[in-house]
């Protein structure tokens, strides 16, 4: 397309860049995810809370359809994994003799290799290492799901914190799914039953409910 | 003043009045006046060199503030002033050393000092005295709303609970007015004098005085002195407390907040009558008030009002004493102020 002044001032765009791409950006996201679902309440960057908020919902959704429903469990099985290494070079020895343990095979699911070189008598991969969390779908399913049977949409709750201490000084927020076990982020104001206009309040209702036993009785 | 009042009862032919025997009522509270702010430079007079005290003031952000005051001179509203804008406009009571101590009544040693407002975790002290202003501030109104040939006689203010739903003030009026019956325009004249006195900012000015200075002060009315030698009877070291507003000078059961530009909606919502009494017929003003920080929206406050309009009685009193037979808007049913169920919300 051609190159003009528009596509590079962003004004109007939602969509948001995160990390080195979209696959990265996706990757991210699916940790913060895990994380959330682990611990039921984290502390992230704003704008990573505010992208996982949509998919953390769209992922209850999926759940309340139940674990017999193949797209449910393809969506968990996909999104409840966590990331632990990124394209990290794997020295394999070709040379010698002693096979490759297979140990670190069984947890390596090399998604791709971009390229290998032969360096003498071994050559380099470049993995990515996933770690999924097994014990993190029946939570989901048998939790979280019947957690939120009855709210139809409204799971997670956002509540911004004061900046990193770093030199960066994010913009931070805690996400939680809501009716998690910890103390409120927020305590209900209640208001002062004590003030006057309350009080005032109080006499009306008690007279009205006594007008209203009253009526019942004379009935 | 006293051939006046002679030439008068000639006049009438010794009526049946005893309550009232008086002047003009623009005299009476002249004198009344001055006889209070005689007294009250007498109190001062007691502290003629400035001598200082310590208050340390308690509250939200203020724990442990040393004040240094002048004795006998200062009251808890010049410490508010010492501290911000909104601590004087917002505090109605003052709680030293533990008591209720009205706002404007100077502090005569070291103490300690908290301000109170409307909005408090425990209002409730506030609540009272705000309710016993507001009954102090209609019985005012009563008696200046009637021109100065008819005579009001205020016979005081009963201590009702918050919750009952209105303040009221007992009044007889001249035996002249007994079939008056209070239309719509009177009541509107009289909320119109009530917003009158709560813009003008008045503040209660107390003074703490020995029943013959009371006397003295009320010596127009045999039903107000009653009034003193009950209260002088009552109290722990045989004083009188005495509130002035503006002109006014009265009697109150307990502290009053510091103005009458505290209150914000005020409404006096009914007039009824209590039957006849031992100073003639009792009748018993009603109304219902809300301070500036706490007001309603005009959907509760209609239902407030409508609640307001019924008859109020005191909480042991029993129902043969009060016996209404005439109000403004609707026939009043009997309000129990402790009733046995919960409320239900």
């Amino acid at each position: 397309m051609r190159l003009t002044l528009q596509m590079l001032i962003s004004h109007g765009r939602v969509a948001r860049k995160m990390g080195l791409g979209p696959e990265s950006r996706l990757n991210m996201l699916r940790n913060i995810l895990t994380g959330l679902v682990k611990h039921e309440r984290i502390e992230t960057t704003l704008g990573r809370a505010d992208e996982v908020r949509f998919y953390a919902e769209k992922l209850i959704d999926y759940a309340k359809k139940g674990d017999t429903d193949t797209k449910a469990m393809k969506m968990a099985n996909f999104w409840l994994t966590v990331l632990l290494y990124h394209r990290f070079f794997l020295l394999v020895s070709l040379s010698y003799s002693d096979p490759v343990p297979s140990t670190l095979f069984c947890f390596c699911l090399p998604d791709f290799y971009e390229y290998s070189w032969f360096f003498g008598s071994s050559s380099y991969f470049l993995f990515s290492l996933w770690f999924q969390e097994k014990d993190l779908i029946p939570k989901l399913f048998k939790v979280l799901a019947p957690r939120f049977e009855a709210q139809p949409k409204g799971y997670t709750r956002m509540a911004r914190i004061p900046n990193r201490e770093n030199l960066d000084k994010a913009a931070m927020a805690v996400l939680e799914y809501k009716g998690n076990p910890f103390p409120p982020l927020q305590p209900a104001k209640r208001e002062n039953e004590l003030t006057l206009i309350n009080q005032l309040l109080k006499g009306y209702r008690e007279e009205q409910a006594q007008q209203a036993a009253a009526m019942v009785e004379s009935q | 003043m006293a051939c006046r009042t002679v030439c008068r009862t000639l006049h009438r032919g010794f009526a049946s009045s005893p309550a009232v025997v008086r002047p003009s009522s623009g005299g009476v509270h002249g004198q009344r006046s001055a006889v209070f702010s005689r007294e009250q430079a007498r109190q001062r007079a007691l502290y003629p060199r400035t001598e200082k005290i310590e208050v340390v003031l308690h509250g939200p952000g203020l724990h442990g503030t040393l004040l240094i005051m002048n004795k006998g001179v200062s009251t808890p509203h010049s410490c508010a002033r010492h501290l911000t804008e909104w601590h004087v406009k917002s505090s109605a009571l003052a709680l030293v050393d533990g008591e209720p101590w009205p706002l404007h009544k100077p502090l005569i040693q070291s103490c300690s000092l908290s301000l109170l407002s409307f909005k408090d975790k425990d209002p409730s002290l506030v609540n009272q005295a705000y309710w016993r202003s507001c009954a102090a501030l209609l019985g005012q109104v009563l008696e200046d709303a009637f021109k100065d040939e008819y005579s009001v006689e205020l016979l005081g203010i009963p201590e009702l609970p918050v919750t009952s739903g209105a303040f009221c003030c007992d009044f007889v009026l001249d035996p002249q007015l007994d079939s008056w019956n209070p239309s719509e325009e009177s009541m509107c004249s009289l909320i119109r004098g009530a917003q009158q006195l709560i813009h003008q900012d008045l503040p209660w000015e107390s003074l703490e005085v020995t029943p013959s200075v009371a006397l003295e002060v009320f010596s127009h009315s045999r039903c107000k002195q009653e009034e003193v030698e009950e209260k002088a009877a009552k109290s722990n070291n045989g004083t009188v407390v005495l509130y002035r507003c503006g002109d006014h000078v009265l009697l109150s059961g307990g502290p009053l907040v510091a103005r009458t530009g505290l209150c914000s909606q005020y409404e006096v919502t009914a007039i009824h009558r209590l039957g006849e009494g031992a100073w003639g017929l009792h009748r018993r003003a009603q109304g219902l008030s809300l301070p500036f920080q706490l007001e309603a929206h005009h959907t509760v406050w209609r239902k407030l009002r409508s609640r307001a309009t019924k008859l109020v009685t005191m909480p042991r009193e029993s129902s043969s004493g009060a016996v209404p037979d005439l109000t403004l808007t609707q026939p009043p049913a009997p309000v129990h102020t402790h009733p046995p169920a919960p409320p239900q919300t």
